[in-house]
């Protein structure tokens, strides 16, 4: 039976390097996906790009490229990667330069793009789109029109499939979905067409595969509660998928490798950061996780069989940032005797030091850390004798000056508080760019791709 | 019958998406996801976390994986870039959910214990 075996390489932007080198020299697997983009990095890289004109991807490529390409070049391992960012095509110059210094010619680097909607995001708003805000319910964009950094919407595998059919050796992309990174190899390989529902079922495995991959260590050990049998979590090996043409798959990582993949850390990752696990909606299908099963056939092997799912929807995702505020952050720690009670000595004179300032809050906070930070209201400040209490004040405010104040009398504390106040390093103020999570008709992304020879 | 934190029945583990807060809640055994199901519900969800949960809570069941998918929306202070929260993508809400107390029976306590047991030994590398 054929069987298409791909691997991740990276979940964001700083994940670990070795793991991705580890599994190409491993040979195991035919395809790495690397992911480099949070929800809110477009925001930032189209910020590189304004500034200079070939900015604008992850420069990471660059470096890790050079260590990779060599290897998965003798292995015959295609890498797709979304570290294009907001600009792939300087990204995949950047690769052809590595590629001819490196002696590595002849190579096809796809580069898919199209996602940023920006340019004509007013154009589909004037057809009476209206970009409904998904979390808040808030019905129309004008409302932040004028704040707006970013729009990108989240596309799906077809032009990765079409680069890959074209001789692409590598495909570099803008704001794909983490998970068509995934299913572009399987789509081409098996041959699987959207439109044909005989394969309906097949892509949403595939949609569902890609979700269990795509975090990288996140399923072989990493944020897991089976963290105290993690073999040599140090040398954390990055997930594999073998995927079957029956539509099953079994999950793994690189024979030798440190971590561990089981029953408990697949199940982690298929209900980590969804909604609906019925409808697990990505621009290629919708995953149905209800339907699935998951067998152990042995240590770090884990079949998954059944997977359904729907068709693909008519909608993308789009992700659209706008710049909101400021929000300045103050830390300070007090030991024992009394820490508690310093601590909250010190939160009444910062609220006094506010009142005189006269911030105008959009938001403050304030915790008491090693008490109820991380559990809020599901824990009760008691009276103990903590050995030590941290008080973290953290304000969202309108203008960067305002912001800017709450990081200062935060500081302040440190010479004003009581005895022991402890302080180690002020943390900066941070812009603000929010999220508008929305949806755009799939027909009005104009997504676009080319085959880059490098020579 | 007997108090102990949900810690002892299951396994969680939490992420974001958008200002939604997702708790993915598994049960140790199939017997204890049905009971989970029975005593973990939307409104006891709601009242253990507080006023951070300013949207409504939902729980989808998924048998297969004697699992419940918890969601609660409007829960990070507006999402991961513009919260004040420490924990910006509420990472460690399944943890604290953990913290729980449940009323459960003896004999459903000694059968998750003794699963607890059981995974830790499976899985052990000698």
């Amino acid at each position: 039976m054929k069987k298409v075996v791909i691997g991740s390489g990276s979940a964001f932007w700083g994940d670990i390097f070795d793991p991705a080198l580890e599994m190409a020299k491993s040979g195991e697997v035919q395809y790495m996906g690397f992911d480099h983009l949070a929800e809110l990095t477009m925001a930032l890289l189209n910020r590189m790009k304004e500034k200079n004109p070939e900015a604008g991807y992850i420069p990471d490529i660059v470096p890790w490229m050079k260590r990779l390409l060599p290897v998965t070049i003798k292995n015959n391992i295609k890498m797709i990667s979304d570290a294009g960012g907001a600009n792939p095509l300087q990204a995949a110059k950047e690769v052809a330069k590595v590629v001819k210094e490196l002696n590595l010619a002849p190579m096809k680097i796809g580069v898919v793009g199209g996602d940023d909607i920006l340019p004509y995001l007013d154009e589909i708003r004037a057809q009476g789109w209206k970009f409904k805000n998904l979390d808040t319910g808030e019905e129309d964009i004008d409302s932040i029109r004028d704040r707006v950094a970013a729009a990108n919407a989240y596309t799906g595998a077809d032009l990765i499939v079409k680069e890959l059919a074209n001789g692409a050796d590598m495909v570099i992309t803008g704001r794909v979905s983490d998970n068509a990174l995934y299913v572009g190899p399987l789509m081409y390989e098996f041959g699987w067409k959207f439109d044909d529902p005989a394969y309906v079922d097949l892509i949403a495995a595939a949609v569902t595969v890609g979700h269990i991959i795509e975090c990288s260590a996140c399923v072989s050990g990493g944020m897991s509660n089976m963290w105290k049998v993690s073999e040599r979590p140090w040398d954390i090996g990055f997930p594999i998928a073998e995927f079957y043409e029956n539509g099953e798959a079994v999950i793994t990582k690189p024979k030798g490798s440190g971590g561990i993949v089981n029953q408990w850390t697949v199940k982690e990752h298929l209900l980590y950061e969804i909604v609906d696990p019925a409808n697990y909606m990505m621009p290629d299908g919708i995953g149905d996780f209800t339907a699935l099963k998951l067998v152990e056939e042995e240590r770090n092997r884990v079949r998954v069989i059944n997977m359904k799912g729907k068709k693909r929807p008519d909608t993308l995702k789009v992700c659209i940032g706008f710049k909101d505020g400021f929000i300045g952050e103050g830390l300070v720690f007090f030991p024992a005797p009394d820490a508690l009670e310093k601590a909250k000595w010190a939160e009444k004179w910062v609220r006094e030091r506010f009142k005189k300032s006269g911030i105008n809050f959009r938001e403050l906070r304030v915790d008491f850390m090693g008490v109820n930070m991380l559990h809020g209201e599901a824990a009760a400040i008691e009276d103990l004798d903590y050995n030590e209490v941290g008080l973290r004040i953290a304000g969202r405010t309108n203008s960067y000056k305002e912001a800017e104040a709450v990081r200062r009398e935060a500081t302040h504390l440190w010479t004003m508080g009581p005895v022991g106040a402890s302080f180690g390093v002020p943390m900066n103020v941070r812009p603000v760019v929010a999220l508008w999570p929305s949806l755009v008709p799939r027909d009005a992304v104009k997504i676009e791709s080319q085959l880059m020879e490098v020579n | 019958m007997k108090k102990v934190k949900l810690a002892e029945l299951a396994y969680a583990r939490s992420g974001d998406k958008g200002d939604v807060s997702n708790i993915g809640l598994m049960a140790k055994t199939k017997n204890i996801y049905e009971f989970l199901t029975k005593v973990i519900t939307p409104e006891k969800v709601k009242d253990y976390f507080g006023a951070e949960v300013k949207g409504g809570v939902e729980i989808y069941p998924v048998p297969h994986l004697d699992s419940l998918e918890i969601i609660l929306r409007r829960a990070l202070g507006g999402g991961a870039t513009c919260t004040l929260r420490f924990d910006q993508t509420g990472k460690s809400r399944g943890p604290v959910l953990l913290g729980m107390e449940i009323l459960v029976s003896e004999e459903m306590l000694e059968e998750a214990r003794q699963a607890e047991k059981d995974i830790i030994k499976q899985y052990s590398v000698a």
